[in-house]
């Protein structure tokens, strides 16, 4: 018949999610208890039902380009009203590590970085670029004096790092993965008749994302989550430090190069304020989150994978490490404040090195699904 | 027997706050010098005072306190004194509260006459009954105690174990060359033991080797059975080898047909002497004998060839017959086909028998080609927009699709199995099977509606809509295992052969698609030939495990049957009950209704249609003593005149108009008991109704009704338990014939210008109590708009 879909089960794909956490998946028999608990789930065709089956049948093309996935917010409802134990939530949680996986470019870090096995491997790769440089340059000792982080790794030396990590890399190899993103997305939304046009219309589309922002920033939707109420906050101070060492670094980029005002800074320096306070948060909202996932909510729900925790140390060591190496600095404590310096670059390093195989990718891919959702018409703006 | 009655009237339970008990006394009728009142007549003193009566020499107790229903082991005074129970206490006290505006009558302690009145009735109708009933002495004969097994598969083989370990003899008899069934040809079970996982091996070599060894089991294999004659304790039974004829097999009968008038003469009259085999009813000197028999026949695979169709013609012809209401509730559709599956001419589309055999003998690989099957559809139900499974799939049909998926994956690591299905049934345990087979990352379930399987290369292609994936799919497999039903044997032969007047196998199989089994709640293993019982498969599809449970149980029912027998017993549900029906046999016209009517063909007859009655198979439920028209049937505790005699001795004012008087004859199953409960619950019914218990409405015979009308009785109704194609009658037929006869009771009222309203029938359950004081207060009130029986005061 013309109108019945070939359908191919992947058992690799199974396995592959049930790897990433969803160990659970089998066990749904397609109740739809967690399509009508779920309180952020549209009406129509809701999730995660679908998902869960499609996740059984191991039909990865419905899970990595559906962009249902990324509108779920984990909060978990339906995890603990499941009469099975199935856990969708944690079946979707790993269809989206496998999809920030397929969409990778280069292909071989998308597996190596979601990858428990390689953990060392993206810590030794940074610490082996500094190290030969600091080499290089006849760096490799603790300097004398008054700590200045900049007589260790001299500024240069950074940003000749991380100003292409920024620039090229970055845009590079995401921008391959987002693309691939959209194109599945939109591939899957054309299919299944939700999308109209063949192409996406892009003021339209950016007038999507434009109306998603304010429902990010307010974190409405992890608001509406009640079993995981309590990582609203939590979530909202990590995005808004993320957010404040952003400002801070871009500031201090221009006070360096076009004002010519090299740090260290005063601790009343307003945006050395905004820098400590964001350290803060972010540690806090780490300790949180991770305080979070330990919770117990039963049958081992919304624990995650080495995917989630991955993100979640690499914030907590950025965060400790900064704030140790500043402190230890302002002591005076010279042995231990450079080599954290040197720690704390390598974790900036993972942190954008690895942006978009890891899962501070979701950062992207679910702001540009809330945006398409919203210019499919599947949801409103708030 | 000399009678000495005793009446002995209690107070207590607020029967003596309710009533005026001196007045009640005093309505004793003179002759009876024995009576007493007692407030507490069921503790030790009140007991003590009956029984001191008792050694004075009376032998007859009627005990007007509460309902028969309870404390019988009080009342009970051995096997020589008859007691009668007058339930004052359920029937009067807690179901009448006084009228409205009734005025106590004068010098008299009780707030309202009608409930007085119904008081001395009920005393007055214990002591007519009590004069009337004897004290039944129990038929004996010497019987046999061996256990026949029909079928030695794994329910025949268990039950035979479970006879013999009870310390009971069994033969089992095996068609085949080689006993254990399906079961043997199985490569692995679903689960019977805990956690009900993983797919076991079969028990059953196990349970050969035990049967084999067992010094109380014989087997027979290639055996089959001509000819059951007898009864209970009492079955003479003639073997042959299997597939061959025999001069004792049982002669094919036109007259099988329930209901419809046997004709004069039975095929080859002439030559139908006792000793002949050409006579259904010819005893075979030679044959063995047994106690109880069990049909363990099991199964055999449905094939596409035999649809439901025929059966199903049957059965909207009754339901037109019995219920017009019913009508065209589900119209017929035509038989389904299931060309579109390809089974039979796309090799690699098998049932799944045929893969259980294929699994069996090896690894799974496609009919077609021999190369390994790397996918394997199985296929739960026909589809094409029908929900319905095929015929007689069940539970087990789910249970065999995870198992064989299991098949599938253990033969290949690679391999994926599908499962589409409409209903996926895994009840109890099962669910743990299902979700352990269910975590297996290459078997897929969904729901979905199979259009059709065609081919594709050389392999298959599977299309189903409206699938769980939310779309018409299809798949490419290698294979289609269709979810296809086990046919009890008993569905197209008699199996047993029994040399009954009613004929050699079970009535009425349509009711329940061919499964030998009548009322499978109340009394699972029970047939509708006292001392057959039915086990496993031929009883509804069911595995393995359950097939041994079942087993044990029909066993054990077998085992109840031949002691009952030898104690000279009903087995159930009248179980202990030693009457059984007398006949007075010079005034039998051979009209042979008692013969025809009886639902368990406890009767045969002679040559000129004499009914000749074999006590061992009957339930005393008293269809006989109801459908005889000359009234010679009868048992010593419950016949024609004790209760017309009952009928006849409560009052039936004629010179009051508002006292109208109102027959209710209760089915003691069902109805009798829900009047207790509806009284225990303080519901309140007319008082103007005066109740007797009955065995079963099909014990009613006609005369009580026309002796009631014609003593001015008004109204007459009669509650029973539901008949139909879901009866919940204790005798099966008892309360559906008696509909039969309260109609042509309609036409005779007519005739003597009685409306023909006066006469009802009603059905209940015992857990409907609460509807019977309004089903009992719609009839008054119906009775009263119509006005009083003419004839009241002739």
């Amino acid at each position: 018949m013309a109108d019945s879909k070939r359908v191919e089960p992947d058992l690799k794909f199974v396995k592959d999610l049930k790897a990433m956490g969803a160990d659970t998946l089998k066990k749904c028999y397609q109740c739809a208890t967690c399509s009508v608990v779920c309180p952020i789930s549209p009406e129509e065709r809701p999730f995660p039902r679908k998902e869960m089956i499609a996740a059984q049948w191991g039909l990865q093309d419905r899970l990595v380009g559906n962009m249902d996935v990324w509108l779920c917010h984990y909060c978990n409802d339906c995890s603990t009203y499941c009469p099975r134990g199935a856990r969708p939530g944690d079946v979707l949680n790993a269809a989206r590590a496998l999809a920030v996986r397929a969409y990778a470019w280069p292909a071989c870090l998308g597996r190596i970085v979601p990858d428990a096995r390689y953990w060392w491997l993206l810590f030794a790769i940074p610490a082996a670029i500094f190290l030969v440089i600091l080499g290089a340059a006849g760096h490799l000792h603790i300097p004398e004096g008054e700590i200045e982080f900049a007589k260790f790794f001299p500024t240069i030396l950074v940003d000749s790092i991380f100003v292409p990590l920024a620039v090229l890399w970055i845009p590079i190899t995401f921008g391959i993965g987002i693309k691939r993103f959209m194109n599945e997305i939109h591939t899957n939304a054309v299919a299944d008749g939700r999308a109209k046009r063949k192409d996406i219309v892009l003021p339209d589309f950016l007038r999507s994302l434009v109306c998603v922002v304010p429902t990010i920033l307010r974190h409405s939707k992890f608001e509406q989550c009640t079993q995981n109420k309590d990582r609203y906050i939590p979530h909202l101070l990590v995005l808004f430090s993320f957010l404040g060492l952003f400002i801070v670094t871009n500031v201090f980029f221009v006070a360096l190069y076009i004002l010519h005002s090299p740090g260290p800074y005063s601790q009343l320096n307003p945006v050395k304020i905004l820098a400590n306070a964001s350290a803060v948060a972010l540690i806090l909202g780490a300790v949180w989150l991770i305080n979070n996932r330990l919770k117990d909510r039963g049958e081992n729900v919304g624990r995650g994978s080495y995917f989630d925790w991955s993100l979640l140390i690499l914030v907590l060591g950025l965060g400790v490490t900064g704030l140790l190496s500043e402190l230890t600095r302002l002591v005076h404590l010279p042995a231990i404040a450079y080599p954290m310096y040197f720690v704390h670059l390598v974790f900036v390093f993972c942190l954008f090195a690895y942006l978009p195989f890891g899962k501070l990718a979701h950062l992207v891919y679910r702001t540009l699904a809330m945006a398409y959702s919203h210019y499919s018409g599947r949801e409103p703006c708030e | 027997m000399e009678k000495k009655l005793g009446v002995y009237i209690c107070k207590g339970c607020g029967i003596g706050d309710a009533l005026d008990i001196e007045h009640l006394e005093g309505q004793v009728p003179a002759k009876i010098e024995v009576k007493h009142t007692h407030d507490f007549l069921c503790g030790p003193e009140g007991v003590d005072l009956i029984k001191k009566d008792i050694e004075q020499g009376v032998n007859t107790v009627v005990v007007a306190a509460c309902s028969r229903r309870v404390l019988h082991d009080v009342f009970n005074f051995g096997p020589n004194v008859i007691v009668e129970r007058v339930n004052l206490r359920e029937g009067v006290v807690w179901s009448h509260k006084p009228r409205e505006g009734a005025e106590p009558p004068e010098g008299m302690s009780v707030a309202d006459d009608w409930i007085q009145e119904m008081a001395v009735d009920y005393v007055k109708m214990g002591i007519a009954e009590a004069e009337k009933i004897n004290l039944p002495e129990p038929y004996l004969e010497t019987i046999d105690k061996k256990v026949l097994v029909l079928g030695g598969g794994v329910t025949g083989l268990t039950a035979a174990l479970e006879v013999a370990k009870a310390g009971y003899e069994a033969t089992v008899i095996e068609r085949g060359s080689s006993v254990g069934g399906f079961a043997a040809k199985l490569r692995k079970q679903t689960p019977t033991s805990s956690p009900y996982e993983v797919p076991q091996t079969p028990v059953i070599q196990d349970i050969i080797k035990e049967a084999e060894a067992h010094p109380k089991v014989s087997i027979r294999t290639e055996t089959e059975v001509a000819r059951i004659f007898g009864a209970p304790g009492l079955f003479d039974v003639t073997f042959k080898s299997a597939g061959t004829k025999s001069k004792w097999d049982i002669p094919e009968s036109p007259e099988e047909t329930e209901g419809a008038e046997a004709p004069p003469e039975p095929p080859g009259a002439e030559e139908a002497t006792p000793e002949n085999p050409a006579n259904i009813l010819a005893k075979n000197p030679e044959a063995e004998r047994f106690g109880a028999v069990i049909l363990a026949t099991g199964w055999k695979p449905w094939t596409p060839d035999e649809p439901l169709t025929e059966q199903a013609e049957t059965q909207s012809e009754e339901a037109k017959e019995g219920e017009e209401a019913k009508e065209g509730e589900e119209p017929k559709e035509p038989p389904p086909s299931y060309d579109h599956l390809g089974l039979g001419t796309l090799p690699d589309v098998v049932t799944n028998v045929a893969f259980e055999e294929m699994a069996a003998a090896g690894k799974i690989t496609r009919p077609s080609d021999g190369k390994p099957a790397a996918s394997v559809a199985f296929v739960q139900c026909p589809g094409r927009g029908s929900d319905e499974d095929f015929p007689y799939a069940s539970s087990i049909t789910s249970m065999v699709a995870l198992k064989q998926a299991k098949y599938v994956r253990e033969d290949n690591p690679d391999a994926k199995a599908y499962i589409i299905y409409q209903h996926m049934r895994t009840p109890g345990q099962n669910e743990y099977f299902y979700k352990a087979i269910q975590q297996d990352e290459g078997i897929f379930l969904t729901k979905g509606d199979v259009v059709g399987v065609s081919k594709n290369g050389d392999g298959l292609i599977l299309e189903a809509n409206d699938t769980l994936l939310g779309d018409n799919i299809s798949l490419n497999v290698d294979m289609v295992v269709l979810g296809t039903g086990m046919v009890p044997l008993t569905k197209d032969e008699p199996v047993l052969n029994l040399a009954y007047r009613q004929g050699p196998g079970f009535r009425d199989l349509d009711l329940f698609d061919g499964y030998a089994d009548s009322n499978y709640i109340c009394f699972p293993y029970e047939t509708r030939r006292t001392g057959i019982y039915v086990a496993g498969t031929a009883r509804r599809s069911m595995g393995i495990g359950e097939c041994m449970e079942d087993a044990a149980g029909a066993a054990l029912k077998a085992i109840q049957c031949i002691e009952s027998a030898n104690r000279g017993m009903a087995v159930h549900p009248r179980s202990g009950d030693v009457t059984y029906p007398d006949f007075f046999f010079q005034r039998c016209t051979q009209c042979k209704r008692c013969t025809e009517e009886c639902p368990f063909g406890a009767l045969d007859d002679d040559e000129k249609g004499t009914p000749l009655p074999n006590p061992t198979r009957c339930r005393r439920c008293g269809t006989c003593m109801g459908a005889c028209p000359e009234r010679i049937i009868g048992f010593a505790d419950y016949n024609i005149d004790s209760i017309g005699s009952m009928v006849k001795a409560f009052d039936v004012p004629d010179d009051d108009e508002e006292k109208f008087r109102i027959l209710v004859l209760a089915c003691e199953n069902d109805a009798y008991p829900a009047l207790d409960i509806a009284a225990m619950n303080g519901l309140d019914y007319s008082s103007l109704v005066r109740v007797i218990p009955v065995r079963c409405l099909g014990s009613v015979n006609v005369v009580w009704i026309k002796d009631a009308l014609s003593r001015g009785v008004d109204g007459i109704l009669t509650i029973g338990c539901k008949f139909g194609d879901d009866y919940q009658c204790h005798f099966i037929k008892g309360s559906e014939l008696f509909s039969i006869r309260t109609d042509k009771i309609g036409e005779a009222l007519k005739s003597l210008a009685l409306e023909k309203e006066r006469v009802q029938q009603v059905q209940i359950a015992i857990d409907e109590y609460d509807k019977l004081p309004g089903i009992i207060n719609g009839f008054v009130e119906e009775m009263v708009n119509i006005g009083p029986n003419p004839f009241k005061g002739w």
